[in-house]
């Protein structure tokens, strides 16, 4: 039913853009910094803790402590890992760009890091804003270390350029010898370029990347329209046994990683979650539409045991009970390609059309007010339910959008099981 | 004593596999090393490895795994698509020491 020579092509580019070097690093770059990440914004949601009944943690540390004096440490926390975001990727990405090139990953990490710091605008008492190190940093981040990767593999071909220490000398100081020169000539480079843009233009590096690009990709992303693209392309990839996710991440975090250090920001400062500005964020998409992973698949393996329920030895039943544990932490292997959905036509519409109805189910759940919106970033195994409480700040609403798109999700399966089982039956027959 | 390494997206899905490959092996009576591992961190795993299967999900990958495996002589195949699903460890055990003998 599908035409053979299409999937191999689209599987073809889709390998190619997922394997292609400087996405894969852009992604490991962030998976590195994801524990830093989440601490962050666990720290910041202990700060927030929400009331229980009659229960109300941050009042009773507030009277422990006196206001606020216990907040210090979550606060702390969140300073070093979210609010320096930029500077922990102007590390990780070139870190494992350089590693996939074979050069030297630490020197070039650590030139990478140097310059990002060097193009950081000075407030007037002669700091740093967190601004900058931080998320609105992002993509400052991103295209630095690619450009300074790019750079050092360059210079570092040039024979000149590369002092060579003689034999004996350890082998790490032979390294920082040979990258001597290269970081000269790099760090120097940077500093021209940050004289030029601030005298000629009047801002910085970091404003003129911020305004220019991120910001309207931002604002690009929290829009219905492209949630339902991310939604699709994830799904369509899975659909060809891909990993959607993976794939996509190089392109997908960068863009929706920002939105929820915001929302999570402004939430420590004490504004209500139902106000924080950014709709779509990451967990977003983790919590309220991948349920059990790609395709809402916990809705899926509730669909099997409606439909399946004499047999039970059935295949589907099977697949199921095996897919149960891990599917509750949001890992959804087994049933992909157990069922299979993979390939199989006749999962192609609940597979790819039922998330992209949560996505707008969610969005509009969100966007008019009726659950509060995200302000915690949590692993993506982090199990339905919970994480709906959790990742709306405490509230049931998050876990009631949870219930609802799961039963929309449940329903749209459970036509698609049902012709799935005939479909196995008939083919078994033929079989026998 | 063989080592056979697992790798997928997050290192999670082939996690569970270990354990079925654990099992299948020990009724076998043969003595195997198994792990799973992230992708991203695949390089610094690839020591005294025998076998290295790849999870369906990433296998647009194996050509650049290949390059890296290939050079150090551990032998790289793709799990099978519905034993993969099935959690079948015994059948994926089968496999990698297929590729061993081979």
């Amino acid at each position: 039913m599908i035409d053979y020579k299409f999937m191999k092509k689209f599987i073809e580019i889709a390998g190619r853009l997922g394997a292609q070097r400087h996405l894969v690093a852009i992604r490991n770059g962030f998976v590195a910094i994801m524990p830093l990440i989440i601490a962050g914004s666990l720290a910041i949601l202990l700060n927030n803790f929400p009331v229980f009944g009659n229960f109300n943690m941050v009042q009773l540390l507030n009277h422990i402590f006196g206001d606020g004096n216990w907040q210090i440490v979550g606060n702390s926390v969140w300073n070093g890992t979210f609010a320096i975001l930029g500077i922990l990727l102007s590390f990780s990405i070139p870190y494992y760009l350089a590693k996939s090139y074979e050069l030297d990953e630490l020197s070039v990490g650590l030139i990478s890091v140097a310059s990002y710091i060097m193009l950081i605008p000075i407030t007037n008492d002669g700091g740093f804003s967190f601004a900058w190190t931080g998320a609105q940093g992002l993509f400052v981040a991103i295209f630095l270390s690619i450009i300074i990767t790019e750079l050092f593999r360059i210079l570092m071909k040039n024979d000149r350029l590369v002092i060579r220490m003689p034999e004996g000398v350890p082998g790490g100081v032979a390294k920082s010898f040979a990258a001597l020169l290269p970081a000269l000539i790099i760090l120097i480079l940077v500093g021209l370029f940050q004289t030029l843009v601030t005298t000629l233009t009047d801002t910085s590096v970091f404003e003129l990347i911020f305004i220019l690009i991120q910001e309207p990709l931002q604002g690009l992303g929290n829009t219905l329209p492209a949630a339902i693209l991310v939604a699709f392309l994830n799904h369509f990839l899975w659909f060809f046994g891909l990993h959607g996710t993976n794939i996509l991440a190089g392109v997908i975090e960068p863009i929706y990683l920002p939105p929820i250090e915001s929302n999570v920001d402004l939430f420590a400062s004490g504004m209500s979650a139902y106000d924080v500005p950014y709709i779509v964020t990451k967990p977003f998409f983790d919590v309220f539409v991948y349920m059990g992973g790609a395709g809402t698949s916990i809705a899926l393996i509730i669909a099997v045991i409606i439909v399946v329920r004499q047999e039970k030895k059935h295949p589907y039943r099977e697949v199921s009970k095996l897919a149960v544990p891990a599917g509750i932490f949001n890992i959804n292997e087994p049933i992909i390609f157990g069922i299979p959905i993979v390939l199989n036509p006749i999962f192609f519409i609940p597979f790819i059309l039922g998330p992209v109805l949560l996505t707008i189910t969610s969005y509009f759940a969100l966007a008019t007010g009726l659950v509060p919106k995200t302000v915690a970033f949590l692993p993506w195994t982090m199990p339905p339910f919970i994480s709906g409480y959790i990742v709306t700040g405490g509230s049931w609403r998050g876990i009631i959008l949870q219930m609802i798109n799961l039963g929309i999700s449940v329903l749209l399966y459970l036509p698609f099981v049902m012709a799935g089982v005939r479909a196995l039956k008939i083919k078994l027959e033929n079989n026998s | 004593m063989k080592r056979i390494l697992l790798v997928c997206s997050a290192g999670m899905s082939t996690s569970m596999l270990v354990n079925k490959m654990d099992h299948a092996a020990e009724e076998k009576g043969l003595e195997i090393e198994i792990h799973a591992i992230s992708e991203y961190d695949l390089n610094n795993h690839l020591q005294e490895v025998d076998v290295l299967l790849i999870a369906p999900q990433i296998r647009f990958l194996e050509d650049k795994i290949r390059k890296i495996a290939d050079p150090m002589r551990i032998k790289v195949d793709i799990i099978d698509f519905s034993s993969y699903g099935m959690l079948q460890g015994d059948k994926i055990l089968e496999q990698a020491l297929h590729l061993i003998d081979a």
